[in-house]
């Protein structure tokens, strides 16, 4: 197809090999080919054969069942290619897992190279039985995933389309403006041109010399004014510009992380999706637990003469003063110490301990026993 | 702060006596935690035993010195800072605080406050050292800051090694404008906060200066109560307790009307005047003096009478003036709706006027504030200071006064250097 007319040439002599009719005769003739067999035959012997339904490859030696719709206009010529494409779109399609979803990039690699030979085996039929099944196995276990991935490639290149006609509009926009901005300048050279002659011809010639000056400085100002208005002007379209593309942007990085979701047998290396934990409801008393007495309960009152007088003073209730904080305590104070072995935190200590801190292991019932004397 | 005990500390204060300062002597060489079974060197045998012990736990610690080994980015930082201001994180009347690390591991650090001796008290100690020994050493808890222990240096200097927390304090958070933080945030802030209230209150030990200025902030994000150089226990019956403690701000009514005894309540209110403040950011009652306080309270919540506070009017120092009946619900849910409705129920049990009906601390963390939505942030995701303000900075205050009225920050607003 080096020559100029190296295709027309090509078709010139082009024999539908089912019907034997040949281009030189029917210049509109249009060859089609199935992607189950690749064999090529003319539209008007697919309208015939398959009209009524699949059929038999009309090719000596194919048995296999073709059907109309399935027919289409082949891409590359070399129908070799055509069939590899084919087949690496139908891989890809299925294995569509991406970089973000592998541990390591060695493991990304290594995914591509499997999914290579994968393609390897079913263009050069190797082991074409094996690999098909694999790849249905693999196609019905990670449905979602793949759906997924198809899903945000769809995104990506809709949003990459968008990126790029927005980018044309820019650079229209841009020759526009610098179309419009060329002619504004030479239309009011224009017109100052004018102005400036039919003002010399008015005037006297003694005005001549102060009217060119004048008409000089009006046309600097105005064009550096005009210049510094434009630059305004492009630059809030830019950063409009900027806010636009952003917005574009941002879907794409949400969808990034819906596209994640476990599974593949086949494919090696995938990041486990960790599910988060459900956590724990909040622990006010994170883990110790409130008003644990071992070895006694304690009533309501206790008689005793002593507090007696305390019980009935007004003063001291109204300032809160509660007995009960008393007898906890009184009780606490006599019980404490109890089933605290002293060896044991010790021998724990000494298990446990490192940077050689110094601080007793206190447990909850060392610390709740431990409670000063009054002071003060 | 905890590291300064005397940082707005009341004007009446209980001398020490030179009994107990006798014992803390002691307390220092005997009561230093885990340091019972440490290897007692038998080969001077003219040195007493509390000395030698005394200079072990000494030898432990290394006062400034530091290398850059620091694990943390955030350590090393400050570390870098203090060395370069000579290893003090702050200085007060009666204390200074040095930063220092283990010896055998010199990327734990600590805090040393090294207690000064005071003229006023010649014979002995500060009530507040003796009080922050006799009590830190005895809680360990998660949401306490933790003595690792005592020991005095040559000139018989008190030396209690705390727990360094870099983190700066709530008060810092509330005041800086740049952080912004949300209801999770106080969520956490105040489990946390009620937590080691609680366990105090379980071990009969009230604290009795809770503010924001004295919950300090861990490395790791947690907050912890500091400074109690007022904690005392509780619950002695016939024993009277002064009632000129808690900064005023977050004082309760029942301390303000003079009573001498009393219970975890008044811990509970000051929990209440924080909760609310974190969610002001602006202290709730600031009164001028202790009247005015009175009377902020008696505007906000109502008056007390003896309809609703029996036995109120035989309170030494009460007063009413004008009667105002006590707020309801509703008054909680308009003036703090970033709490939401339980919140609000919850900062109204803290702050009831009648100390026997607030909420105690085990009824604050039952509450079903904590379970409902949203949830505590984790503490990995707590607002962190910005600035550099350091442990101890507020030492440099003189004891008893706060940097509460008008002219707080005037010296700071008129700054004409500027105008050059």
């Amino acid at each position: 197809m080096a020559s100029k007319n190296g295709i027309d040439r090509r078709d010139e002599d082009e024999v539908c090999p089912v019907c034997k009719s040949s281009r030189y005769l029917n210049p509109n003739m249009r060859f089609l080919i199935n992607p189950e067999c690749y064999h090529k035959m003319c539209e008007s012997c697919v309208d015939r054969i398959f009209s009524s339904g699949p059929a038999s490859c009309p090719v000596a030696g194919c048995r296999k069942t073709l059907r109309k719709n399935r027919f289409r206009q082949q891409t590359f010529e070399d129908i070799g290619v055509e069939r590899e494409v084919d087949i690496r779109r139908r891989v890809m399609h299925i294995l569509n897992r991406r970089e973000e979803e592998f541990d390591s990039k060695r493991a990304y690699d290594d995914f591509l190279e499997q999914r290579e030979e994968i393609i390897a085996n079913l263009v050069c039929r190797i082991d074409v039985a094996r690999t098909e099944a694999q790849l249905q196995a693999y196609a019905q276990e990670n449905m979602q995933s793949i759906k997924a991935n198809q899903a945000l490639e769809e995104q990506e290149a809709t949003s990459f389309q968008k990126k790029i006609l927005l980018e044309q509009e820019e650079a229209r926009m841009r020759q526009q403006i610098a179309r419009e901005e060329y002619e504004n300048e030479r239309r009011e050279q224009q017109a100052t041109r004018e102005d400036f002659l039919t003002r010399l011809a008015s005037g006297s010639a003694a005005d001549a010399a102060a009217i060119a000056r004048e008409g000089h400085k009006v046309h600097l100002k105005k064009s550096s004014a005009r210049r510094s208005e434009e630059d305004r002007i492009r630059q809030k379209q830019a950063a409009l510009r900027g806010t636009e593309v952003k917005r574009t942007g941002t879907p794409l990085t949400a969808a990034d992380t819906a596209g994640a979701t476990p599974g593949a047998g086949l494919i090696k290396g995938l990041r486990k999706i960790k599910t988060p934990e459900p956590e724990k409801p909040y622990d006010p008393f994170m883990g110790l637990v409130p008003g644990k007495r071992d070895y006694y309960t304690q009533l309501e009152s206790y008689p005793y003469a002593f507090l007696d007088k305390l019980r009935s003073d007004t003063t001291v209730q109204a300032g809160g003063y509660d007995l009960q904080e008393y007898y906890s305590r009184t009780l606490l104070e006599a019980f404490a110490g109890l089933g605290c072995f002293v060896q044991e935190e010790v021998a724990q200590r000494d298990a446990t301990s490192s940077l050689g801190m110094s601080k007793p292991a206190s447990t909850e019932g060392a610390a709740m026993a431990a409670v000063g004397k009054n002071a003060a | 702060m905890a590291l300064s005990p005397f940082a707005s500390r009341s004007p009446s204060m209980t001398v020490a006596s030179p009994n107990s300062a006798l014992r803390l002597k002691a307390a220092a060489s005997h009561h230093v935690p885990g340091q019972a079974a440490a290897a007692k060197p038998e080969s001077k045998p003219e040195r007493e035993l509390t000395e030698q012990l005394n200079d072990d736990v000494r030898r432990k610690y290394i006062k400034g010195a530091l290398e850059a080994t620091a694990p943390q980015g955030t350590i090393e930082f400050s570390l870098r800072l203090t060395d370069r201001i000579g290893k003090k994180l702050g200085e007060g009347t009666y204390a200074i605080v040095y930063l220092g690390h283990f010896r055998d591991d010199p990327s734990s650090c600590v805090a040393i406050k090294k207690i000064k001796v005071n003229a006023e008290y010649k014979d002995g100690l500060t009530m507040d050292a003796i009080r922050e020994v006799k009590y830190l050493q005895e809680l360990s808890h998660r949401n306490v800051i933790a003595l690792h222990d005592v020991f005095s240096s040559k000139d018989q200097n008190l030396n209690l090694v705390l727990e360094f927390l870099p983190g700066g304090d709530l008060e810092m958070l509330i005041k800086d404008g740049d952080i912004h933080y949300g209801v999770g945030d106080v969520k956490a802030w105040m489990g946390m906060l009620a937590r080691g209230v609680w366990f105090c209150h379980e071990n009969f030990v009230l604290h009795r200066d809770i503010k924001p200025n004295n919950l300090l902030i861990a490395a790791d994000g947690e907050v912890k109560l500091a400074d109690f150089g007022l904690a005392r226990s509780f619950a002695d019956p016939y024993l009277n307790m002064t009632h000129q403690v808690i900064t005023r701000w977050y004082r309760p009514p029942e301390l303000l009307f003079g009573a001498k005894q009393y219970s975890g309540a008044v811990d509970v209110w000051s929990m209440g005047m924080v909760f609310a403040e974190l969610l002001l950011r602006v202290p709730l009652l600031a009164g001028m003096s202790d009247l005015d306080q009175i009377s902020k309270i008696c505007e906000a919540f109502g008056t007390p009478t003896e309809e609703n506070w029996p036995g109120v009017t035989q309170l030494a120092n009460y007063v009413a003036d004008k009667a105002v009946p006590v707020q309801g619900r509703d008054f909680f849910l308009r003036q703090f709706p970033t709490a939401g409705p339980v919140g609000a129920d919850l900062l109204m049990s803290m702050c009831v006027l009648d100390p026997r009906k607030r909420a105690t601390a085990l009824q604050v963390l039952q509450h079903k504030w904590w379970t409902t939505e949203p949830r505590p942030t984790k503490n990995e995701d707590l607002p962190r200071k910005s600035g550099t303000k350091k442990m101890g900075d507020d030492l440099a205050r003189r004891g008893g006064e706060t940097d509460d009225g008008p002219f707080k920050n005037a010296a700071r607003q008129l700054d004409f250097g500027a105008m050059k």
